[in-house]
């Protein structure tokens, strides 16, 4: 069992690092004095793992929304089905899926060693029937018309479906009702046996717990295996977007939009420091106190909701603007043109300063909760980094990385505009 | 955690404190709470105006730049009902001294920042900027419309405005559109002088050091302030004794379902707290009946809540369903009502309830936002309950007191916001 401490001496933090024998990678960073412990068990299946690795090297299709519905499906079991058994312990447990992960969690302030026996029992023992797979199509299809309702999360669609041809991040998160009526007890089995395997995970445990605690837990409950971890297939995507421009007519009063540039990459993965860099990189350029931000508010063009935000997994990347404004197409526009000439001029000292500040701050900020922690430790798991390296790399970023970034990203030619405009009349 | 200090600073204004090295951040947050009544939207333009410059800081630009080189110190604006108050909200947050790279201090900066914000505001011959006016107005307005954008929240709001059309409390916080259209720096000075005159303001400062820094600079800013400080009732309306219906379609691929109900209340701490309990038990987390019948059993939809506004005395349950299924599911509702109604609760209920919050309510002290959240919310009551006495009553709820909560509770108000169950896609 290797077992190795991580420290951060500016942050004042440290954590563990355990390779449990069973397979699976455990990150637990203890918090004096904190009352609660929140503790995530996530595996590296998402939304965009649409394909199945088979032995002779090729992928086999599975239907959109699959990691999602299993989501759903793991909490039931044979008999008490996992709500119910927290319920006895009164933690508050959820899950997740995301792009590239499925996360099942709790929080809680007493009997933490019961509830994450919970936690490694119903994530480890699968049991799905075709009738409650057909029960659950219900709820997921209304949970998919939420969604579809919402205009937020259809102007950050749009765009993905603008930018990218065929990377599966361009797919609704939970399928749609086409696509999940496919989906049998069988598959999710198939799926399960593929993503499920412990070397495919991390337990991630942030607060009051410690480090023994999670351990004893770890030992008694969690099944050795015998598999690997979960190959994905890197479908490189040209350039250009598929679409350089997405219009949908919703009901809002507001018009919503979102620029995005999609980012040439020829490896999977950003690292740690491309992905600092490029963040701090946008808010120098759109960031609150930029000279941007000032001339689109002061023109009436966005609201306080406006930002931008670096969007990247495992074979995507993209760079976006979005928010609210009464004229997207001209919000667009003068975004662009602000983009084009910093490109030429590079971003000036003082707005890298503050903005490399601003960033750090944020990242200790993000140290006040644990459900942050927890979370942040097992994405940077994910993605092959330890948890200290986001503040380590901001402390020493300079300017010219991040210029020189600037680069890399936000060429014109890479960009499109997805926009949502208001039906005419509210009631039809 | 230390106890928390509750310093009086000024008539109707006081500073709770709560001193506490478990965090990295130094936070300073107001609440002030003024009548749901006269000049609503030049109070609710306000604090946005308020967060945009002051004396030191004239521009929105030069004000952020300060925040990111405080390393990202932030700063929130907010506003909203508590009861029938109009609560205006502003807080700093910042990186503690003990982490700041180079050094410097960086705390005791913020939370001076904050006293700057609401006392020494950017005034032009003696009022606000008519230029600054005009964007906050313009901001406020697509808040407003951008709130209705999101379905759930619109149809919670249409559905409370219905139910409560003849009490202060069916007023929208931000005013009319049209109120806010006509505002002038005049008004949204006089708002200003109002709140410092006259509202009821709590400051709460969560952070590692002793108060006094921020207790003095605050006694000084009052200190030049004439106080006459208003009183603040909100109307409760203990039964309903018909069901009003209200109903609107849009195209939507989902409806949602808002029913409102009066909970038997004369004041806020009516039935406290077996009335929270019991609201928990009908619609509260993952075990409550609404989820584990009307979701989990009857499948019938992906949220289905109940929240108890003990303020208000009203309890909302909104549900998002298949248009068509509206009356199965106002039925489904209210049969887990009924059931709670007629004792068919077993203790084993209420003691996952009860445990769930505590275990909940526990947590609360390891955040300085929902610590900021939950002394802030208790300005009207000029009390700073701790979570843990707030567990502590919890605790003591029986089950016959939550029937009889239960009991007194009768349905309002059904709001329907129904979809044509359509593509939006043109």
């Amino acid at each position: 069992m290797i077992d190795k401490i991580y420290s951060d001496a500016m942050l004042g933090e440290s954590y563990r690092e355990i390779k449990h024998p069973s397979g699976l990678t455990i990150r637990v960073l203890h918090k004096d004095g904190y009352k609660s412990s929140y503790a995530l068990f996530a595996t590296k299946y998402g939304s965009i793992d649409t394909k199945i690795a088979q032995p002779d090297g090729t992928f086999r299709t599975i239907p959109e929304g699959t990691a999602h519905f299993l989501e759903h499906k793991l909490f039931e079991s044979e008999d008490l089905d996992a709500f119910e058994r927290f319920a006895k312990t009164g933690a508050n447990a959820n899950a997740f899926t995301s792009f590239d992960m499925t996360a099942y969690l709790f929080q809680c302030t007493d009997r933490f060693s019961e509830n994450l026996e919970i936690l490694l029992d119903f994530v480890q023992s699968p049991y799905f029937t075709e009738e409650t797979v057909q029960k659950e199509q219900g709820i997921i299809g209304q949970e998919i018309r939420m969604y579809r309702d919402s205009a937020e999360w259809e102007v950050e669609f749009n765009l993905l479906r603008a930018l990218y041809h065929q990377h599966p991040v361009r797919i609704d998160i939970a399928g749609t009702e086409q696509t999940i009526a496919g989906i049998t007890a069988d598959l999710l089995y198939g799926c399960y046996r593929n993503f499920y395997d412990l070397h495919n995970m991390v337990l991630a445990v942030a607060g009051k717990a410690t480090a023994e605690e999670v351990l004893a837990a770890a030992d008694k409950m969690l099944k050795p295996a015998s598999g690997k971890a979960a190959v994905r297939e890197f479908v490189p995507e040209p350039p250009a977007p598929a679409q350089t421009e997405i219009v949908e007519r919703m009901p809002v009063n507001v018009p919503l939009f979102a620029l995005g540039y999609k980012e040439a990459i020829d490896t999977p993965e950003r690292t740690a420091k491309q992905s600092l860099a490029t963040t701090i990189l946008l808010d120098a350029i759109a960031g609150r106190s930029s000279a941007l931000y000032k001339k689109l508010l002061e023109e009436g063009l966005i609201n306080t909701g406006f930002s931008p935000q670096y969007f990247y997994g495992f074979g995507y990347a993209n760079c976006e603007f979005s928010g609210e404004s009464a004229d997207p197409y001209r919000a667009a526009e003068e975004i662009r043109k602000a983009v084009a000439d910093i490109r030429k001029t590079g971003i000036d000292a003082e707005a890298f300063e503050r903005a490399r500040r601003k960033r750090y701050g944020r990242t200790v900020m993000n140290y006040n909760d644990v459900d942050a922690v927890a979370h942040e430790m097992a994405e940077s798991y994910f993605a092959g980094a330890d948890l200290f390296e986001t503040a380590r790399i901001c402390r020493e970023l300079t300017l010219d990385d991040v210029n020189a970034r600037l680069g890399e990203i936000l060429d014109d030619s890479t960009a499109a505009l997805s926009v949502i405009l208001p039906k005419d009349g509210k009631d039809e | 955690m230390d106890a928390p200090k509750l310093l009086r600073i000024a008539d109707g204004a006081e500073l709770v404190a709560v001193r506490t090295e478990l965090f990295k951040t130094c936070k300073i947050h107001v609440s002030i709470a003024l009548p749901l009544a006269g000049d609503i939207a030049a109070k609710a333009v306000l604090p946005y105006i308020l967060r945009r410059s002051c004396r030191r800081y004239p521009d929105f630009t030069s004000l952020n730049g300060h925040l990111d080189t405080l390393y990202g110190a932030t700063l929130g604006a907010a506003v909203s009902k508590l009861g029938e108050a109009q609560l205006l909200q502003l807080s700093v947050g910042a990186i503690d001294d003990r982490f700041v790279p180079d050094g410097s201090s960086v705390a005791a900066e913020a939370a001076e920042l904050l006293t700057q914000l609401l006392f020494e505001p950017k005034l032009e011959n003696g009022t606000f900027c008519q230029s600054d006016v005009e964007i906050e107005k313009r901001l406020l307005l697509q808040r407003m419309q951008a709130e209705d954008d999101d379905k759930r929240t619109y149809a919670r709001r249409r559905c409370e405005e219905v139910m409560c059309e003849n009490e202060p409390y069916g007023k929208n916080r931000y005013g009319t559109a049209q109120e806010i259209e006509s505002l002038t720096p005049e008004r949204v000075y006089a708002a200003w002088r109002e709140v410092l005159e006259t509202a009821r303001i709590r400051f709460v400062l969560v952070n590692s050091g002793e108060p006094d820094t921020a207790f003095s600079l605050l006694q000084a800013q009052f200190a030049g302030v004439e106080r006459r400080v208003c009183d603040i009732r909100t109307q409760f309306i203990p039964s309903a004794d018909t069901v009003r219906y209200a109903r609107e379609t849009q195209a939507l691929m989902q409806g949602t379902l808002v029913m409102g109900f009066r909970c038997g209340m004369t004041r806020e701490d009516d039935m406290d707290p077996a009335l929270s309990v019991m609201a928990d038990i009908f619609g509260g987390g993952t075990y409550s009946r609404l989820f584990s019948v009307v979701r989990e059993k009857m499948s019938l939809c992906y949220f289905c809540a109940a929240r108890l506004n003990r303020q208000k005395g009203v309890m909302l349950v909104f549900s998002g369903i298949e248009t068509e299924n509206e009356e199965k599911t106002r039925e489904a509702i209210l049969a887990q009502l009924h059931e709670i109604q007629n004792g068919a609760i077993a203790q084993d209920t209420l003691d996952t309830s009860v445990r769930s919050l505590r275990d909940t309510i526990r947590g609360y002290t390891d955040s300085p936002d929902v610590l900021c959240a939950w002394y802030g919310s208790q300005i009207l009551n000029g009390t700073a309950k701790t979570p843990a006495q707030r567990i502590a009553e919890i605790e003591t709820v029986t089950l016959p007191q939550v029937q009889k909560a239960a009991e007194a509770v009768t349905l309002d108000t059904v709001f329907m916001l129904a979809g044509t169950g359509e593509e939006n896609h043109d």
